[in-house]
């Protein structure tokens, strides 16, 4: 006996079957190319198709339901891909240390070419898109707005570095997120309490989360921060 | 009149496609070329959520895949430069 909601459209409910079977198919090929493969690398990249079957599973739900799934099972994939590719390089790391014969370069770079270029337009236009981003990102609010303002200071962040100049601007950021935090947990607490009070709560969350993830994308930046150190 | 299965059945062949392609496809022990055949089967998921009228979750599949494939590669081009097999 399968509970299907009155609200599904007719033609969502007669694509549930192909879409669950097509979330089979790649989540199977996917796990046995993991069981065949032996380097690391390799299993990360394929990490990334099972993931995707597991959007295919839960879209074919079909209602609001299925987006507030997907969201932060993207998220939580993004930061687990992340988290593992650090540990992959730390402990390649450590193993060709420990070999004598290796020689390991100090630091390496994500732009290879050094890039200097005197015109007005490399200082101004990063700074005006930077500056556009994080604006709009603030009227949007909430993962939307949160996605677009970090890309606003990743972008402002990368296009610093790139010159050789100094980033301050994410030496500070990470605190931002207990406030975010703190912000997002009265909105909640509020609903219940002061259901009336339900613009102010919602709104309390929305900043909360936009802060949330500007200062999760922003700590993207800041990690690539610490590969593209120039003389 | 856009016929949305057509657009469904596409998107899931090409997600199984571009699955097959990461896993045995041709050149994949370069892995470079299975990031690349990574976006195969996400443009496959991307027409099924746009079927499914996800917006949100649309965007957010392209720039996770956008941030995940800058990250792999970084995590490649690493792994490369230290000397390590991959």
């Amino acid at each position: 006996m399968v509970f299907i909601p009155p609200f599904v459209p007719e033609t969502f409910i007669t694509m549930y079957m192909p879409a669950i079977y097509a979330g089979l198919i790649v989540g199977f090929i996917a796990t046995m190319a993991i069981a065949m493969k032996r380097e690391e690398i390799h299993i990360l990249i394929l990490t990334d198709l099972v993931g995707l079957a597991m959007i295919f599973v839960v879209s074919a739900v079909g209602t609001d339901l299925a987006e507030a799934l997907i969201l932060p099972g993207l998220v939580v994939e993004l930061a687990e891909t992340l988290a593992i590719s650090e540990i992959l390089i730390t402990r390649e790391m450590r193993k060709i240390e420990q070999d004598p014969r290796a020689n390991l370069t100090k630091s390496s770079s994500m732009f290879p070419q050094a890039f200097s270029l005197d015109m007005e337009i490399m200082t101004t236009a990063p700074n005006f898109i930077a500056l556009v981003l994080i604006g709009y990102g603030i009227f949007l609010t909430g993962f939307t707005g949160g996605a677009v303002a970090g890309g606003g200071i990743v972008l402002h962040a990368i296009s610093k570095k790139a010159r050789g100049l100094p980033v301050l601007l994410l030496d500070g950021i990470a605190g931002v997120s207990g406030i975010a935090w703190c912000l997002w947990i009265i909105g909640f607490l509020l609903f219940f309490v002061a259901p009336q009070y339900w613009v102010l709560s919602l709104f309390l969350a929305a900043c909360g989360l936009l802060l949330k993830v500007a200062s999760k994308v922003g700590l993207i930046g800041l990690l690539m921060r610490e590969d593209i150190d120039k003389e | 009149m856009i016929n949305i299965s057509l657009f469904f059945y596409f998107g899931i062949i090409l997600a199984v496609v571009g699955s097959i392609a990461t896993a045995w496809g041709p050149g994949v022990n370069d892995p470079i070329v299975r990031t690349f055949n990574t976006e195969v089967a996400s443009i496959g998921v991307c027409l099924v959520l746009l079927c499914y009228n996800h917006v949100l979750a649309l965007l957010t599949l392209l720039a996770t895949t956008v941030i995940i494939s800058l990250i792999l590669f970084r995590a490649i081009i690493r792994l490369e430069e230290m000397g390590a097999d991959v």
